[in-house]
């Protein structure tokens, strides 16, 4: 493009026309394309537009969605984190092992997710002081960690029960963390993520350090000549990134509640991204939002529940859901480009 | 207004060098600046205002010398401790963040300065945005609006609102009103004048000397790195200035050969009214064997003219080559007409510069070095092998990747590549920055073989003693528009500087 310069009056607002706060015009194409694909489903299936189904999607995307939240800051912040399916793997595996060492609940916690930090924090320190980019590091990281995991378990599946060790009580309260209903009816992992996508749409709509990622990754310079420090912020996502992943990793497990170190999470990096990218969040740094990030992960939740419902062939729903993450991406590039933002 | 001398000093640097590879930046200058002035720095390009003002916002450290801040040695290790210091300095190239509104540009400075784990106070943000923006008359626009959105002027005021909000001791500001409109320049020096009478120190860095006059209470002449003389603003003239950017015995010397001209020749381009974005019913000729040189400020629109006659911009008016009229805005065209461009921006659009010596030379005729679809290796070579002797450049051997080579010996290779096409028309935008010296003299020596043989150059520079060294005749550029042109005995820096400053 040449630098010609804009002369004249700014293109109208688009903002001014949309209900203020929540639905920016950049969300309200996904949004749409949510409705369209359920409405299409509430007629084309009989058992989709049920609680009972709802809710099922409302579990089954909450482990995707509690780490798109995490991928959104990282995004945001003009990075990207390969490792989180390995991080995934190891953070759970770790919690798992050490409650069947006999470990209370909450040290146990405590050590998967200060796993899943210490994972984030090397991610961060290798992108920014290393100098690194953020593909390679955490490429390399999604390795090593996975690495880390086998090693640990020495491949063999990790299940945690009473006949393994583990303290029926700490187990009890364990198992409803991943398996539970609040109120008998809503999953815990729904739970879990209602609350963390509230929590980080807060971090990033209206505190500081969310300015700071938006600042830092729609123009690194900008941010510094103002006196943002570049790293810490960047180093801040990748940590909130490990912890959420490590989070969603110890769900996982106790949902199962068995994992191994070689299947769990393997390339559900790619979900995350793919959900985060669809929401809107530009791999170029600088955009996203915490509402776009749900609607993505709810379409790829929704396409993937309609397609079983509609007893597609997996082979064939592995497909499209390629398909829909290219048409949903380049649908909104253009629209960008009409634009001219 | 020269009250100023006997006020405090807030920065004073003294010695300050700065070399980068293979250039001295800077070299020793001593400059002070007193809290209630304006003091303007001038110089050409590449006199070191520039890097000046990055070590004053903490972006580059000096190799040597002393800043005091308030009397006191100081280092300032960072943007960071440039801004506690009370230094802001508002970038020509904007430091702006496209994606944030202009609120939150403004309040950029705040939400650094406060902790991390607050929250926006946006009504707060909107509200002091506004105000910073009513203070440079621009009410009409809604703090909310995205950077993205606003046109290239209002950024720069964008920028200016948010270093002024600071209250900054020492404001530095370095080109600031390249893109405003005369309304809103004025604006502008009415705030830095208010300023002043606050007790700010303002640095003001332009190339436009009738503002330079109007505004400054000292100014400082820059040259080569080197601060060549402060004087307060009173009996300066316009000329008195130019004398002193351009050196008073170091013009550059005009070889005699250049007096003769080859008007005799016919003519290979001929551009008729042709105007486009910058640029306003530009009309010239160059004939075969010519090399025919264009200045300009930087914002007078010679910096889109290369780019422009080769049609990477659409434009309308007429450009013929050799009688054939040329269509607008189709490079590939360009090319088979016989024009050939070497663009300013060598380690961007110019080379390849991952890619190996022999490559770059044929990558702009490839299809005479291919069978179908089929590199001729050997060919490739023998061609490349030709060029590097013909342009004496300095290279291991053949496979050499672009990058590793110096830039003198990069802009031969560049230069080769355009030679390989056998082009009629040469054009070359910017052709030894960033290049030593030594190289330099080889680029002018191989342009005149070049000319000798009959190519029609046109050679687009910031750098006055290159025109003056090399072309034939000269043509300033002004907003847009060509000023008359210079020819033999008349071209000189003096003149040059004149034509693009006159006001």
């Amino acid at each position: 493009m040449t630098d010609t310069v804009r002369t004249g009056a700014r293109a109208p607002a688009m903002d001014r026309f949309s209900l203020p706060g929540l639905l920016r015009a950049r969300e309200t194409g996904v949004f749409l394309a949510l409705v369209v694909l359920c409405l299409f489903l509430t007629f084309a299936t009989d058992g989709f537009l049920t609680s009972v189904n709802l809710l099922n999607v409302g579990r089954q995307i909450s482990l995707l969605g509690i780490m798109a939240v995490g991928m959104t800051f990282v995004l945001i912040s003009g990075e990207v984190d390969l490792s989180v399916g390995s991080n995934y793997a190891l953070s759970g595996l770790a919690t798992g092992m050490l409650i069947i060492a006999g470990w209370g609940l909450v040290p146990a916690l405590a050590v998967g997710l200060l796993t899943g930090m210490t994972i984030g924090l090397i991610n961060g320190v290798l992108s920014t002081y290393g100098r690194l980019p953020s593909l390679i590091a955490t490429l390399g990281m999604l390795s090593v960690v996975r690495g880390s995991a086998l090693i640990l378990t020495n491949g063999q599946p990790v299940t945690v029960n009473v006949r393994n060790g583990a303290d029926p009580g700490v187990l009890e309260i364990f198992s409803f963390i991943g398996q539970g209903y609040l109120f008998g009816i809503v999953p815990m992992q729904l739970v879990f993520f209602i609350l963390i996508a509230a929590l980080a749409w807060v971090v990033l709509s209206c505190t500081n350090f969310g300015f700071r990622v938006f600042a830092v990754g729609g123009s690194a310079k900008a941010a510094r000549v103002s006196g943002i420090s570049i790293n810490s912020v960047k180093i801040w996502a990748f940590v909130l990134m490990g912890a959420l992943a490590a989070f969603a990793g110890i769900l996982s497990l106790a949902f199962l509640p068995s994992g191994q170190a070689g299947r769990t999470g393997l390339g559900l990096e790619l979900d995350v991204i793919a959900a985060t990218i669809v929401g809107g969040a530009s791999l170029s740094g600088g955009e996203g939002t915490i509402l776009g990030t749900i609607l993505g992960v709810l379409i790829i939740g929704v396409m993937r529940n309609g397609l079983v419902l509609m007893g597609v062939n997996p082979f064939v729903q592995e497909l499209m859901i390629g398909l829909v993450i290219i048409i949903a991406v380049g649908i909104d590039k253009w629209s960008t480009r009409r634009r001219g933002a | 207004m020269n009250a100023s001398n006997s006020q405090t000093e807030i920065v004073r640097i003294a010695g300050v060098t700065k070399r980068f590879p293979g250039v001295l930046a800077l070299d020793r200058i001593n400059i002070a600046f007193a809290a209630g002035e304006v003091h303007a720095v001038i110089g050409e390009n590449g006199a070191g205002k520039s890097t000046l003002m990055n070590i004053l916002a903490g972006d580059l450290q000096p190799n040597d010398g002393q800043i005091f801040i308030d009397g006191a040695p100081s280092v300032i290790a960072s943007p960071l401790v440039s801004r506690s210091h009370g230094i802001t300095v508002v970038y020509q190239e904007l430091a702006l963040c496209p994606t944030l509104s202009i609120a939150e540009n403004i309040m950029m400075p705040d939400m650094a300065a406060r902790s991390v784990a607050t929250f926006v106070p946006r009504d707060l943000m909107r509200r002091e945005a506004r105000e910073a923006l009513a203070r440079l008359g621009m009410d009409h626009l809604d703090p909310d609006t995205k950077l993205s959105r606003l046109s290239v002027a209002e950024a720069q005021l964008v920028e200016i609102a948010r270093a002024i909000r600071q209250k900054a001791r020492l404001l530095v500001l370095d080109e600031p009103n390249s893109a405003l409109s005369t309304r809103e320049s004025e604006k502008l020096f009415e705030i830095v004048r208010q300023l002043r009478g606050e007790g700010v120190a303002v640095i003001y860095v332009s190339h436009h000397l009738d503002e330079v006059l109007d505004l400054a209470d000292r100014i400082t002449v820059m040259r080569d790195g080197r601060t060549i003389e402060t004087m307060s603003n009173d009996n300066v003239s316009q000329d008195r200035l130019i004398r002193a950017m351009v050196g008073r015995d170091l013009g550059a010397a005009r070889p005699w050969t250049l007096q003769q001209n080859s008007a005799a020749h016919p003519v290979v381009l001929a551009v008729d009214d042709l105007t486009a974005p910058g640029l306003d019913q530009v009309s010239f000729t160059v004939r075969a064997g010519e090399i025919l040189g264009i200045g300009g400020l930087p914002d007078s629109g010679k910096d889109r003219l290369g780019d422009v006659l080769f049609g990477l911009i659409p434009r309308s008016g007429k450009v013929t080559i050799d009688g054939k009229e040329l269509p607008a805005a189709a490079p590939s065209a360009s090319i088979r007409y016989g024009m050939a461009y070497v663009p300013a921006d060598r380690r961007g659009a110019g080379a390849l510069l991952t890619m190996s010596v022999a490559d770059n030379v044929v990558s702009a005729a490839l299809k005479n070095f291919s069978v179908s679809g089929f590199l001729r290796r050997a060919q490739i070579k023998r061609e490349a092998r030709a060029q590097v002797a013909r342009l004496d450049a300095r290279i291991s051997h053949l496979g050499q990747k672009l990058a590793t080579l110096s830039g003198g010996n990069q802009q031969k290779i560049i230069l080769g590549r355009s030679l390989v096409t056998n082009p009629r028309l040469l054009v070359l935008h910017e052709p030894t920055r960033g290049i030593d010296v030594g190289a330099k003299a080889e680029i002018y020596q191989i342009l005149r073989q070049i000319a000798g043989e009959g190519v029609a150059i046109i050679m687009i520079s910031s750098e006055m003693p290159e025109l003056v060294m090399n072309a034939e005749r000269v043509l300033v550029m002004r907003s847009g528009r060509l000023s008359e042109e210079l020819r033999g005995t008349d071209v000189n820096e003096e003149a040059i500087l004149a034509r693009a400053m006159a006001s």
